[in-house]
Formats: C-alpha cells, sequence, structure tokens
C-alpha cells in the first residue's frame, strides 16, 4: 500500500531506532509526533528517553544534540522549519561542522539534523523559505534535499548511518506525496550513498538539474517537453553538499545544454554554485550559457494566490527549456 | 617580434608523408619549444609535432587531413624575440605543397597582414563553447558558418555533419597506417617470390642442446636462427640490403644501402601488426639476438615501441609459427626491399641416398623488390640462407 512521506520517515526512524539503541531523537514536540507527526508513536515504541521533547530554542536543542553525538549518540534532531534554523547557526556552523576538523579528527558529530523547507501553501513569509544554499557554504557540513517518500526513506537512513553532521531537508509541500515501499527495513547495501545524485529521467537534448519538490516539476516539465519532441533528462541531485559532479558531466556531455530548477530565490541559490561550477569545469560541453530558474527576489507572500504566482512550476521550467534549445514559445504557454 | 614557422620534421629515416591528424594547441594558445603541437599520422605510426619555438600559436597552416611532406609549413609560432632585419619570414603559403612557394615582396606582405588583422578584429566569431570544440575535432573553420542562436551565435546543430562514410566502421589509426603501407606496397612495389624449403633437422638440434647446456640463458627460437642468418647473408651479399628511394621513371630514383643488417620481426597485436626492427643484427650472437626479439615483442604487445624501433629496416622476417599455414607469401613493407614468410615446420619425404627419408622441412618464401634486385640475387640469397640454416656454423655468444 502506497505510504505517505512523513508515514515512510515515520518507518524509517522507527527502524533506526530498533537497529542502533545510540539512535535518539530529539526536538520540540517529538514525543507526542512533532508539527507534522512525523514522530508520532515512536515515543510510546521506543521509550521516552529516546525520543524526547526539548524546550521552544533551537540554539539550545542543537548545542544539546551536538553534545550527546559528541558523547557517543546519534541523535536525530527535529528543527521546525529551516526558517529556524537561523536561530541554531552558531551550534550548526561554528560548533557541529568543526569539531572533526579542529580535534584533527579526534571527535566527529554524527548528528542528522532533519527539518522542514519550502512554501506549501499560505504559511508565510517565515515559514516558507528554502534557505539550503547558507549551508553548503561551509565546509563540514552534509546538506541532503530529498525528493520523494522513497528516496527520504533511504536518504534518511545513509545520512544516521553517515557519521557526519547532515543537514536534512524535507519539503512541505511533498509530506503528502503518496509511494510504494517493499515491506521490512531495506538492505544496507541497498541504501542510497551521500554524495551522488541519480538520474530521474534520461533525455540528450538538455539536462534539468534540481533536487527536493522541483524534482517532481522538473519530471512534469519534462513530460510536457517530450510530447513535443524534447528529450530533456532530469538530474534529482539528492545531496547538495557534496555535489555530485560525475553525474552532472556526464550528463552534460550527452546534452550539452543545462536549465537548473530551484525553488529558492536565484539570487545566490545552489544553482549560482552549479552554474559556476559547469561553466569553468565543462566549458567546452557547453552550447549554450547555463539558465537557471527559481523564485524572483521577494519574500513568500502569505496569499496562496500571489505565492502560486511566486513560484517557480512546470510551464516556466519548459518554456525555459524551449528557449534554452531556441525553439519557439508555444501559443497560450504562459503560466507558470 | 619575430614569426617562426613550425616545419614537418623528418622522423625516421624514410618518413616522406605524413597526414595531419590532430591539432593539439589552437591560435592564441601559447606553447614552449619541445612541446607536443600537433598529432600527425606517418606510413608507420602516430607521431606527435613538437613545437621547434616558444610562443604563441599565430596561425594554423594545415588543417586536419592534410597531406604534408617533410620540410612543409605547417604553422606560425609568434615568438618573443626581435625580428632579425635580415632573414624576414617567407610568405605562409602552403599549397601547393610541392611547388614553389611564390614570394610577396615584404611590404605587400606586411600590408596583407595588417588587413588580415583586422578582419580578424570585425570578425570576431560567436560560438559556443561546444561548438568551438566539435569544430576543431572535425577540422571545420567557423568562419561562414551561420549561426542559428542569439545574436547569430554558433551552436553545435548549425556545424555541417561529421563526414561519416555510409555504414562501416572507421579504421583505428594503426589499421589505417597498415591499410596505407600495405595498398603503397602493393601499388608501386613491383613483387617477386621465391622460395625454398630447408631441413629443420640442424637448427631443432642445436636448439635442444642449448636448453640442455646452458640454464639460465634465455630458450633459442627458430627466429632467433633466422635472424642471425638473414643478418650474415645480407652482408655477405648487400644486394638486396638496400631500399629504393625516389620515382622509379625519374632521375632521382636510387638505391639507399643500409650501415648494417637492421631486420624488422613481424609481429601480431591486438588490432593489426607491428614491425620493430632488430639493429645491427650481424653483430649479435645467438643468445642477444634472443634477449633481444624478446624484448622487442614484449614492448610491441604492450604498445610500447618508440618511434626509432620501428624504423631503418631493409628486410623483414615474418613466422607465422607452428599454426601457420605450410607457406604463404608476404607483401613486403614499404620501403624494406624484401621479406622473408616461414612456413610451418612438418615431416616431409625427401629424396636421400638413393632411397626416401622422412625430414623436417620448413618453406621460405621471400618476396623481393624487383626494382632493388632481381631473380639471379634473391635465389643466391635464399641458397645462402639454406645453407647457413642447415649447417652448424652460428655464432652464440658474440
Amino acid at each position: 500500500m502506497a505510504q505517505t512521506f512523513i508515514e515512510i520517515l515515520r518507518r524509517a526512524l522507527d527502524e533506526e531506532l530498533a537497529r542502533d539503541a545510540r539512535v535518539h531523537l530529539l526536538g520540540e514536540d517529538v514525543a507526542a509526533g512533532g508539527a507534522f507527526g512525523v514522530t508520532r508513536g515512536l515515543a510510546q515504541k521506543h521509550g521516552a528517553q529516546r525520543v524526547r521533547n526539548t524546550p521552544i530554542s533551537e540554539a539550545a536543542i542543537t548545542g544539546l544534540a551536538i553534545g550527546a553525538a559528541l558523547g557517543g549518540l546519534r541523535p536525530v534532531l527535529e528543527i521546525m522549519f529551516i526558517d529556524f534554523a537561523t536561530l541554531a547557526m552558531d551550534a550548526l556552523v561554528n560548533q557541529a561542522a568543526k569539531y572533526r576538523y579542529m580535534s584533527g579528527g579526534q571527535l566527529a558529530v554524527p548528528l542528522v539534523v532533519r527539518t522542514q523547507s519550502g512554501a506549501a501553501g499560505g504559511a508565510a513569509a517565515q515559514h516558507s523559505q528554502s534557505l539550503e544554499a547558507w549551508f553548503i557554504h561551509v565546509p563540514g557540513l552534509v546538506v541532503v534535499a530529498p525528493s520523494s517518500p522513497v528516496e527520504a526513506y533511504g536518504l534518511l537512513k545513509s545520512a544516521i548511518r553517515l557519521g557526519e553532521p547532515v543537514l536534512f531537508i524535507e519539503h512541505k509541500r511533498l509530506y503528502t506525496m503518496r509511494e510504494e515501499l517493499a515491506e521490512g527495513p531495506a538492505d544496507e547495501r541497498e541504501l542510497p550513498a551521500i554524495g551522488r545524485a541519480r538520474i530521474a529521467r534520461a533525455g540528450s537534448d538538455l539536462t534539468l538539474i534540481a533536487w527536493s519538490a522541483m524534482t517532481g516539476t522538473a519530471l512534469e516539465a519534462a513530460a510536457a517537453l517530450a510530447v513535443e519532441g524534447i528529450a530533456a533528462e532530469v538530474i534529482d541531485l539528492r545531496t547538495l553538499l557534496p555535489l555530485d559532479m560525475d553525474t552532472i558531466a556526464a550528463s552534460v556531455g550527452r546534452t550539452h545544454r543545462v536549465l537548473i530548477a530551484q525553488e529558492a530565490v536565484t539570487n545566490g541559490g545552489v544553482g549560482a554554485e552549479l552554474a559556476a561550477r559547469i561553466g569553468a569545469e565543462l566549458f567546452d560541453e557547453l552550447d549554450a550559457p547555463v539558465e537557471r530558474v527559481g523564485c524572483p527576489f521577494a519574500p513568500i507572500p502569505f496569499s496562496p494566490a500571489l505565492e502560486r504566482a511566486l513560484l517557480p512550476g512546470s510551464a516556466a521550467l519548459a518554456a525555459a527549456a524551449r528557449e534554452l534549445l531556441g525553439v519557439p514559445a508555444r501559443a497560450g504557454a504562459g503560466g507558470r | 617580434m619575430a614569426r617562426v614557422a613550425v616545419e614537418i620534421p623528418k622522423v625516421g629515416l624514410v618518413m616522406e608523408t605524413v597526414r595531419v591528424l590532430r591539432w593539439l594547441r589552437q591560435p592564441g594558445d601559447t606553447i614552449a619549444a619541445g612541446e607536443p603541437l600537433l598529432e600527425v599520422e606517418t606510413e608507420k605510426s602516430t607521431v606527435e609535432i613538437e613545437s621547434t619555438a616558444s610562443g604563441r600559436l599565430q596561425e594554423i597552416l594545415a588543417p586536419v587531413d592534410t597531406e604534408l611532406q617533410v620540410g612543409d609549413r605547417v604553422a606560425w609560432v609568434e615568438t618573443d624575440a626581435a625580428q632579425p632585419a635580415a632573414a624576414a619570414p617567407p610568405a605562409p603559403a602552403l599549397t601547393p605543397p610541392a611547388a614553389a612557394t611564390p614570394t610577396m615582396p615584404p611590404a605587400v606582405r606586411q600590408e596583407a597582414r595588417a588587413r588580415g588583422a583586422l578582419e580578424g578584429l570585425a570578425a570576431r566569431v560567436r560560438a559556443t563553447p561546444y561548438a568551438r570544440r566539435l569544430a576543431a575535432e572535425r577540422g571545420l573553420g567557423l568562419h561562414g558558418i551561420r549561426g542559428s542562436g542569439p545574436g547569430g551565435r554558433i551552436e553545435s546543430r548549425d556545424l555541417p555533419p561529421p563526414a561519416a562514410a555510409a555504414g562501416g566502421e572507421p579504421l583505428a589509426p594503426m589499421r589505417r597506417a597498415l591499410a596505407r603501407a600495405m595498398s603503397l606496397s602493393n601499388a608501386t612495389v613491383p613483387q617477386f617470390t621465391v622460395e625454398r624449403s630447408f631441413d629443420c633437422s640442424a637448427v631443432q638440434a642445436l636448439r635442444v642442446e642449448h636448453a640442455r647446456g646452458t640454464a639460465g640463458s634465455p630458450p633459442l627460437s627458430i627466429n632467433d636462427f633466422l635472424l642471425q642468418a638473414i643478418a650474415r647473408t645480407l652482408i655477405e651479399q648487400p644486394e638486396l640490403n638496400a631500399t629504393f628511394a625516389g620515382d622509379a621513371g625519374s632521375a632521382n630514383a636510387r638505391l639507399v644501402r643500409a650501415s648494417g643488417a637492421h631486420i624488422g620481426l613481424v609481429v601480431a597485436v591486438d588490432g593489426g601488426l607491428l614491425v620493430p626492427v632488430i639493429h645491427d643484427a650481424e653483430k649479435a650472437g645467438l643468445i642477444e639476438l634472443a634477449r633481444r626479439r624478446q624484448a622487442c615483442v614484449r614492448r610491441a604487445l604492450e604498445g610500447k615501441l618508440r618511434g626509432e624501433e620501428l624504423e631503418g629496416a631493409t628486410f623483414s622476417l615474418s613466422n607465422l609459427g607452428q599454426r601457420g599455414p605450410d607457406r604463404f607469401t608476404a607483401l613486403i613493407n614499404p620501403p624494406q626491399s624484401a621479406i622473408l614468410a616461414v612456413g610451418r615446420q612438418r615431416d616431409c619425404v625427401v629424396a636421400s641416398g638413393g632411397g626416401f627419408e622422412l625430414r623436417p622441412q620448413s618453406v621460405l618464401t621471400l618476396s623481393v623488390d624487383h626494382r632493388v634486385a632481381d631473380g639471379r640475387a634473391a635465389a643466391l640469397f635464399v641458397a645462402r640462407l639454406v645453407e647457413i640454416l642447415e649447417g652448424r656454423d652460428w655464432n652464440f655468444s658474440a
């Protein structure tokens, strides 16, 4: 039976709690299930000792989680909304990301910080942002952003087992997405490797690079383009830090054109880093400038109608792809 | 500033023409003397041609696929050195390659060059990096191609499609070089063959004796005996030890005598064959020949032969071994003048003292360039070869 993103995340956490006694869940209200119900029932099953409610102080609880990780546990901390990760910046950037380096490898911070990002309909400017770019700027962190329930299942397990500080970004719009997942815990060998992207759809005319919820949008755009005879390849990055340039290089070597799709504002985003590296490392493969589609440089509005108008959708991606290929725009194709 | 011309040097003894395979640098690139500038294909192999000057590659005069003669000019390199006043550079004319280069008066040349530079500035070609790379790989110029991208930018789709041969697969460089050499051989070298069989029992007995008596030294192959016998015969009867040069019908036709017995050994490798040369074979004993044979076969199989190891032979030895045919005829490998094809050994009934006897025999088929030698010389050559091979006069360790 198909399960939602939330149910599949819960299953992954449940299995990891059962597999490794060092795994603990921390966060605001997690014992009762958290703001989205991801951890519902886990406190009853694994005990209040291992699924702990924390005070509402992101700085304090991130520090607590880092301390637990340094002490040998494998905490999974939930920060309700990436918007509030701003309150935990010192702990994440100056502590979690630095211990391995500053201790000369004697210390490690095997910590996963789960957090929600993205606009999901009327959550307003303080609860809708896509702030992943801030974290790919920090050596010592790993940043993962799954694109579907099944992807999230494998990537969360891999992140917990990685032994490094991982920011695990869950898109709120994906939470109700349903997918089938085979019964029983996945074999370790089947788990996706952190740092490897995947080809979500093969194509030869251009490469669409996306991550998180935009992967689905990119796949929609690719399906629309296919009707017009344009074969778009869609790369789901999965990991934003480190970037899998090998997969990107192989794809660009086939298509010679790149469109990057992100929900974050275009300015200073992950797409900027991708475009720069593709321009420098794959210069001789490019048959057109690397293009980006993202949010206009504005806060996400509360009004659902305005929010929809702002977010880049599959029509905007398809239009950018056509432009990149020099194909005339279709009559009536003006929406986002 | 001075301009220095890079010319095709003579690689090996007999290289006459080469074909440009690809340019390793593009105009505008800086290059140091000794750094590889382009790759050309000779009759034998693919060779990198190095720049003879340091500076900026100013102009490529020979696009990919151009056939060139030794001494032809292929590029201009602009150096930092002051231009010598006396020796003004000659005009960068390449075609026709053989004809005398028409010379422009220096003043006209200066003006022409200045005009070219201005045109270059005005007509800066807008093309994507991928289109530029493809054009370079296909040896195409971008001038004159209409770009379909924004502002007339040339994209990969604007380039003419690669000249794909209808169906079939293109030849690998070694196959292509072989095809060219063998076509040249069959089309331009008048070849005749003479044949003799020889009794292998003396050589076989010596091989067994050697294997018993000398632990540590390499086992001797029939090829080592053949190499020594050929080397000795080439020195004793030098008529075949030469190469034909020039045009057969013209006054420049000539024979170039070899300095020693330089013998090519045909080695089958993946995708073709290579002919490493054992130089001055007449000076080596059998044990030394065995060592050198093993080394060059190994290097041939590993693809590690250097250019000079493939050059200088007048004569080749081709032995297809015990699983080979009873006899065969080999094509001469130009510019060599002869090749000996060795058939497998087998017991044959031979007349002996009024009766019959079974003896191990092998047929030697010698192909000879008729421009270099005639039937009588070839017959004497093979007769002497058989005499040595059936005798016991061998030099084991010179």
